[in-house]
């Protein structure tokens, strides 16, 4: 599965449109790491209790949005986006989103 | 080394999305009733997942890797964690006890141990569902 974020894949031709594939997520870290992350916010620095929490979010959102893909026979997804929000405090929404394509 | 089986093959196959519609379904419905092949999807999605988020180390990372092997921040943490964890507790049934003894009337007392009981449960219900589900969370090992 190809996934990229320009209109066309370069040196391949868009045979078909299927039209829109998403994936999302909502995850949160447990107490123990709240604990720490609040801790980390009082002296500053990275906070890579939620990196990570940011990057299982991410690629678990990737992973939905390629299976809906293949499911809809798609060989690509272009014009891919990613969007954050939070929806308590402490829990990261991640959503991927693009055009899934066949190619020639 | 051991020859990867039928079924292995085709789980490596499923998790690269190389299997048409046909197959895919037809695996599908076999992984829904095998908790051993869906382990072993999730730890060929970990592999995938590894590879897609390789990032080169960073100065930093080796110096939290120290840290995570030093005896006197280990200790540290383990201790105020405990610390936290056992106030916590301790000051939770103290506060319970205090009013299980207080002149409050018995049906409040009744009702605010519903609530804690109530609560306690919800808990422990989600966590064994979350300690059920982790071995299929391929997401855990994500660093960045």
């Amino acid at each position: 599965m190809i996934l990229c974020t320009t209109d066309a894949v370069p040196g391949r031709e868009i045979r078909e449109t299927i039209g829109l594939v998403r994936g999302n997520t909502v995850r949160s870290r447990h107490l123990g790491r709240d604990i720490s992350a609040s801790f980390k916010r009082l002296v500053g620095g990275e906070i890579e209790e939620y990196t990570k929490l940011l990057a299982e979010s991410r690629e678990q959102a990737i992973d939905r949005m390629i299976a809906e893909a293949r499911a809809r026979g798609a060989d690509a997804v272009v014009g891919m986006r990613f969007t954050t929000s939070e929806i308590s405090a402490g829990a990261a929404e991640f959503v991927a989103y693009g055009t899934a394509v066949k190619l020639t | 080394m051991q020859e990867p089986t039928r079924e292995q093959l085709q789980a490596m196959a499923y998790v690269d999305g190389e299997l048409g519609p046909a197959d895919r379904a037809t695996f599908e419905s076999l992984l829904a009733t095998r908790p051993d092949l869906q382990l072993e999807v999730t730890q060929m999605r970990k592999l995938g997942l590894l590879a897609r988020a390789m990032a080169a180390p960073e100065p930093i990372d080796h110096e939290w890797k120290r840290l995570e092997l030093d005896p006197l921040q280990r200790a540290s943490t383990s201790l105020g964690f405990a610390a936290l964890g056992f106030g916590t507790a301790g000051l939770a049934g103290w506060v319970g006890f205090e009013l299980w003894t207080s002149e409050m009337q018995l049906l409040p007392k009744l009702l605010l141990g519903l609530v804690c009981a109530g609560a306690l449960l919800l808990f422990l219900v989600t966590l064994r569902g979350r300690l059920r589900t982790l071995p299929y969370d391929p997401y855990t090992e994500i660093e960045r």
